[in-house]
């Protein structure tokens, strides 16, 4: 009896990953059937049907019998601008946040037991862990934002504008008329930047507390045997680093999945335009942002289906990085991760 | 002379990097720190006696308070509790007490840890195409936005952290344990309810608690499922508030007075999230010393 209620319940969990697949894949179908592979290289990204006057080569508008000749954009779906606004904020989420979590992990591991805070650290990180995502939103939405907005971005603007080969940083080519005109992005602190660093700060405590785990697995004699050989401190805990090295990048890549499927903060900082942009200063979306921003508004079919497929691929993404890391940190507690 | 310059430059460095991990240890926690404080400080500022008792207003220089939303988020994670404990206590159970089936038990364990890592906003379109979608038809209505379709997203990112949990607890409690009771006689189900179960007690209910504590933060998979509402309800087959959905609509809105009731929402939260989990973590403690004794 008890046997079969527990395997049971053992399946839903299996079930539960089943349903997950198979109800986005049918769902996003009718979109997958008709953009295809394409989806994820194409940048248009048009909900309705626009009516615009049609322009020659020359840029200027083509004349007709009656008047002006209009063309109809029909409604076009593209993740390219969702999938780059992701790859680019947890990109620079890592970059930032992982120097600084394998010190601090190096810290909890190696300098905190002599001196009796590794408890106490430990504790802080795991508590910040458990702040919820929309709480880092309201905060970088009222504190983050308006500080980028008022001093951060001004300052880099005057020291960074001037450097020869800066410029696109703080200018946006954009189509107007038919032609091509060059403005100032405006500065308003709700941009890829801050979408990015936030996740940094997300991200931190994740990062930090498996690679402490990672680096407390390295046996005691692979350290003791790199300082009997004469190595300084830091010398060892590069030996340290280099024999976790897997379990580490385990540890980078949970960060990374957790950064990639990251919503309410990111969505509420990031600005949510669906551009590509080269500069970090202007307002961009990620796939997790554009779902929440637009599903529940999405009562067109392929609009919502299209929708489906970036979060098929967001799923799959997630499930592939996960799969990976929980692959290389084996062995590990699972408590750290939750 | 060469020799010292370069072990100077090596001892150097390495004291340059001691410096540099703790400086980054340093930042981690000031800038943790200064979120949890300035969410403190401001929501502490904005908070009032209201705010526990009131219900929206509709004026939005006046707003009211966020009582709905408080009923909202206890009822939506009871609902939730209701679902995935025992489906996540039983599953972990399976994970721990039956070995002979570690060809079902080790893929079970692999995809319970990878659905934790199941981004949250697709835990909530799946709640939208599974639980909102169906009954739309199903009752013709326009959409069927519900708190029983936001409490099954819940139970969603539920489970698995529960059965996991689950899982780990069982394993501390010893094998001699198991083997006692059945050479005592007993059977396998009797051994579980009556030995291992109770000696697994304390650490299995801080797990849950502390699940429960993390889907009372989650904000996206209810987007698409319970809507949120600013009327009181108690009623799941209609769309529920939140504390979170309510706080969201508020914060990201332009109404300055609705964005100090964000900024005191979230200190509620994060308060209860804090009483919870101090609370697990007093039982827990007391419970593991009355035992010992």
């Amino acid at each position: 009896m008890l046997r079969w209620a527990c395997r049971l319940s053992g399946l839903v969990i299996a079930a539960m990953l089943a349903a997950l697949i198979l109800v986005l894949a049918n769902s996003a179908l009718p979109a997958i059937r008709k953009f295809g592979a394409g989806f994820i290289t194409s940048s248009e990204w048009r909900v309705n049907e626009i009516e615009r006057p049609l322009r020659g080569p020359d840029g200027k508008v083509v004349m007709g019998e009656d008047g002006v000749v209009m063309e109809i954009l029909p409604p076009a779906f593209g993740a390219l601008p969702v999938i780059y606004g992701t790859a680019a904020t947890s990109l620079i989420a890592l970059v930032v946040a992982v120097p600084l979590s394998l010190g601090a992990a190096l810290f909890l591991v190696r300098v905190a037991p002599r001196l009796r805070i590794a408890g106490p650290v430990s504790f802080l990180v795991e508590f910040l862990a458990a702040i919820p995502s929309l709480a880092f939103g309201v905060w970088g939405l009222f504190v983050l934002a308006p500080m980028f907005q008022n001093s951060v971005a001004p300052l880099l603007r005057r020291i960074l504008e001037p450097v020869p080969g800066l410029h696109w940083l703080f200018f946006e080519k954009i189509t107007v008329a038919g032609r091509i005109i060059e403005r100032p992005i405006p500065l308003n602190g709700r941009d890829l930047l801050t979408g990015s660093l936030i996740l940094a700060v997300m991200i931190l405590p994740i990062i930090t507390s498996v690679s402490r785990d990672v680096l407390r697995s390295v046996p005691r004699i692979q350290i003791e045997g790199t300082l009997a050989l004469g190595a300084t401190w830091w010398q060892s805990c590069v030996a340290m680093l280099r024999y976790a090295r897997s379990g580490l990048l385990g540890a980078v890549l949970l960060g990374l999945a957790r950064a990639a499927g990251e919503t309410m903060a990111v969505t509420m900082v990031i600005g949510n335009n669906n551009q590509i942009s080269a500069s970090p200063f202007a307002p961009a979306q990620t796939m997790a942002s554009l779902l929440a921003n637009e599903f529940g508004e999405a009562t067109d079919g392929m609009h919502r289906a299209a929708l489906l497929y970036v979060a098929l691929i967001l799923l799959v993404m997630s499930l592939a990085f996960n799969v990976v890391a929980r692959k290389l940190v084996v062995g590990r507690p699972s408590h750290a991760v939750h | 002379m060469s020799l010292s310059f370069k072990e100077s430059r090596r001892r150097t460095a390495s004291a340059f990097m001691y410096a540099l991990c703790a400086a980054s240890t340093l930042a981690i926690v000031t800038v943790l720190l200064m979120v949890a404080g300035y969410l403190a400080w401001i929501g502490a500022s904005s908070l009032s006696w209201n705010l526990l008792t009131t219900v929206p207003t509709g004026d939005v220089a006046n707003p009211g308070g966020m009582r709905h939303a408080i009923d909202g988020t206890i009822v939506l994670v009871l609902l939730a509790a209701m679902l995935g404990v025992p489906l996540g206590v039983l599953a972990g159970i399976y994970l721990s007490e039956y070995p002979e089936e570690a060809r079902l038990t080790g893929p079970l364990r692999f995809i319970a840890d990878v659905l934790t890592g199941v981004p949250s906003i697709v835990v909530g379109i799946l709640g939208y195409e599974l639980l909102v979608v169906p009954v739309s038809r199903l009752t013709e209505n326009s959409i069927s936005f519900s708190g029983f379709a936001g409490a099954g997203a819940l139970a969603f990112i539920m489970i698995p952290i529960v059965a996991r949990t689950t899982e780990e607890m069982l394993r501390l409690v010893p094998r001699s344990y198991r083997e006692g009771s059945l050479a005592l006689g007993a059977t396998r189900s009797q051994t579980i309810f009556r030995v291992v179960l109770p000696g697994a007690f304390g650490g299995i209910t801080t797990g849950i608690v502390l699940a429960m504590g993390r889907i009372a933060g989650e904000t996206a998979p209810l987007l698409f499922t319970a809507l949120g509402s600013r009327l009181l309800t108690h009623d799941p087959r209609q769309p529920f508030p939140s504390l979170t959905l309510q706080i969201y609509t508020y914060a990201t809105g332009p109404y300055p007075e609705q964005r100090r009731l964000a900024w005191a929402g979230m200190l509620v939260l994060l308060a209860l999230l804090f009483v919870l989990n101090l609370a697990v973590r007093i039982v827990a403690a007391r419970q593991a010393r009355g035992r010992l004794h």
